[in-house]
């Protein structure tokens, strides 16, 4: 019996190790793409206004060619934009094209973001759950909850 | 059998107990892990220097032309389209966000400099890994000589001062020596009687409390046997072995001068060695008439030891090594009779089976003519100092002949075990 109990513990702690957590690294790792993704568009959504408010017409910027170091390139037309739109197209926008293209994508973004949050968290309650199962096989006193913070 | 004493002299241990064999390959694992780290590490720089070298080129191709159509990228997800202006003039980041104007010659060659730096780094990486697959192919040998059963074996190196000694004076007293000797032998043969009588009692008490368990039964007559021939045995090995030094080693010297003649010699010698043997090994299994025999062995036994010491001498070995190499020549008289018939006591049960054997073993020593003579003889006396590397088989004998000294009971069924 208690080496039965011992067999199952190790079986639930080698799901937890070896399943759940790895899956928890996984998910968070993705969340992490995604939020950098969603800087990119808020950046660039910002850049766009940006030149709008100024009414830029052509832009002097510095090109990272690689190791940092900068050389000058002139924009003669900076009316139309080429946005990436996934799968490594790029689509000719203009800036109010270019601003509702952003938009939508980052309404997307913040989707997939919930959708990552919400797998994450369910993931980190299943472990939680191994580990309660665990508790009770041990035969353990259930933890108490730590004492709430009074402000 | 960890710290099994050799003829009281030096320790054998076996290289599992200092390094287990999971111990060691785990560090080797280690090891691994760590090479596979720098690797990655390696990998990472060389993929620096690819894009060092492409962007040397790249910088020096640039100002060829005044100027270059290409996307000008806006953030990470955008590019207008453009061109290059200015393309003699870059902007090289020096560090800690200081950039310096340069031209397309003096960017090219900062980042050379940079090249050579990283360079290094690889270098000292190579030098780094190959110094890891070392360490961790030593380990890998390591363990897999501790699975194999790898022993080392460690004597004091205190002999050769006496025996220099020895050598010295050994010129004046040659005459003194052959009273030595014989005196030296009567006692062994007297000692050597003792042992069978009290093998023979044993194995008295042994028909009597016959039984499954063997080892069990025989372990306090072993232990009884063990205590006091082990103390007697390195008492009479030590003197022998002060008092052999002084006729064998001369012998040994001269045999080295005179190549020619002496390889005539030595052959009839190792006959006579191997024949000695024989004959002094096989009426001792037999245990009966045990005197005559025994009037017989101190003579046979002398012939043997002058034939190792020729050996010994041929083959080179060192000084020390030889010395001890006489005292277990001549303590092999008493060591072997001891194992051999405690063979036959721990294979009371299967008497037909192991005396067929036994005698089986006698022929191979004898057999195996010249170098065998003196190798028969560790692998009785359990003197194994040397030669554990090209002989491993031979090695392992005496090792557990050595154990058959202490434990008289087990390496009975060892060899039951090899042999068959």
């Amino acid at each position: 019996m208690d080496s039965y109990i011992q067999e199952k513990i190790h079986k639930f702690e080698e799901f937890v190790d070896g399943h759940l957590k790895p899956q928890l690294v996984r998910a968070i790792a993705e969340r992490d793409k995604v939020f950098e993704q969603q800087k990119i568009f808020s950046d660039l959504r910002r850049s766009i206004e940006n030149l709008e408010k100024n009414s830029v017409t052509n832009l002097r910027t510095m090109v990272n060619l690689g190791s940092e170091v900068y050389m000058q390139a002139d924009v003669p037309d900076a009316q139309r934009i080429f946005v990436d739109v996934g799968l490594g197209f790029h689509v000719e926008f203009t800036w109010t094209e270019a601003l509702n293209f952003i938009a939508l994508r980052e309404e997307k973004i913040a989707r997939q973001i919930e959708e990552y949050t919400r797998l994450i968290s369910s993931i980190k309650a299943r472990i939680k759950l191994v580990c309660e199962g665990i508790r009770e096989l041990l035969q353990l006193p259930a933890e108490k909850s730590l004492p709430q913070r009074v402000f | 059998m960890e710290q099994a004493a050799a003829g009281g002299k030096g320790t054998v241990t076996p290289l599992a107990s200092m390094f287990p064999v999971n111990e060691a390959q785990k560090a080797a694992k280690r090891v691994e892990e760590k090479i596979g780290e720098k690797q990655k590490e390696l990998d990472c720089i060389k993929e620096y220097v690819t894009e060092n070298t492409n962007l040397i080129n790249l910088v020096s191709r640039l100002p060829d032309e005044l100027n270059h159509d290409i996307m000008v990228p806006f953030g990470k997800a955008a590019f207008f389209p453009g061109r290059l202006i200015h393309t003699n003039e870059f902007m090289v980041l020096l560090g800690d966000g200081y950039y310096a104007e340069r031209t397309a010659k003096q960017t090219v060659e900062i980042l050379t400099r940079r090249g050579k730096a990283l360079d290094s780094q690889v270098e000292s990486l190579m030098a780094n890994m190959k110094d890891l697959k070392a360490e961790a192919s030593f380990f890998d040998v390591t363990a897999s000589e501790a699975a194999e059963g790898l022993v080392e074996i460690r004597e004091d190196y205190v002999e050769e001062n006496s025996w220099e000694k020895h050598s010295k004076s050994d010129d004046k007293n040659n005459d003194k020596k052959v009273a030595f000797e014989d005196d030296e032998y009567a006692r062994i043969m007297s000692r050597l009687d003792e042992l069978e009588k009290e093998e023979l009692e044993a194995e008295d008490e042994e028909v009597d409390a016959e039984d499954d368990d063997e080892s069990a039964v025989e372990q306090p007559d072993a232990a009884e046997n063990d205590d006091e021939s082990d103390t007697d045995e390195q008492t009479d090995a030590a003197e022998s072995n002060s008092e052999n030094h002084d006729n064998t080693q001369p012998k040994a010297k001269f045999n080295q001068f005179p190549h020619q003649i002496y390889s005539e010699i030595r052959k009839p010698l190792q006959q006579t060695t191997a024949e000695a043997l024989s004959n002094k090994y096989l009426p001792q299994q037999s245990i009966t008439d045990t005197s005559n025999v025994f009037m017989q062995t101190p003579k046979s036994g002398f012939n043997g030891s002058k034939a190792f010491t020729g050996s010994i001498a041929e083959s080179a070995d060192t000084v020390s090594t030889n010395s001890r190499q006489q005292a277990v020549t001549s303590s092999q008289a008493s060591e072997p009779a001891f194992d051999s018939s405690k063979a036959i006591i721990g294979s009371i049960v299967e008497r037909a089976d192991t005396i067929p054997k036994n005698s089986q073993q006698q022929a191979v020593t004898s057999s195996q003519a010249s170098k065998p003579a003196f190798d028969s003889s560790k692998a009785f006396t359990g003197s194994v100092v040397e030669r554990t590397y090209n002989l491993p088989t031979s090695g392992q004998d005496a090792v557990s002949s050595q154990s058959s000294s202490s434990q008289p009971s087990k390496p009975v069924s060892r060899f039951k075990i090899r042999r068959s």
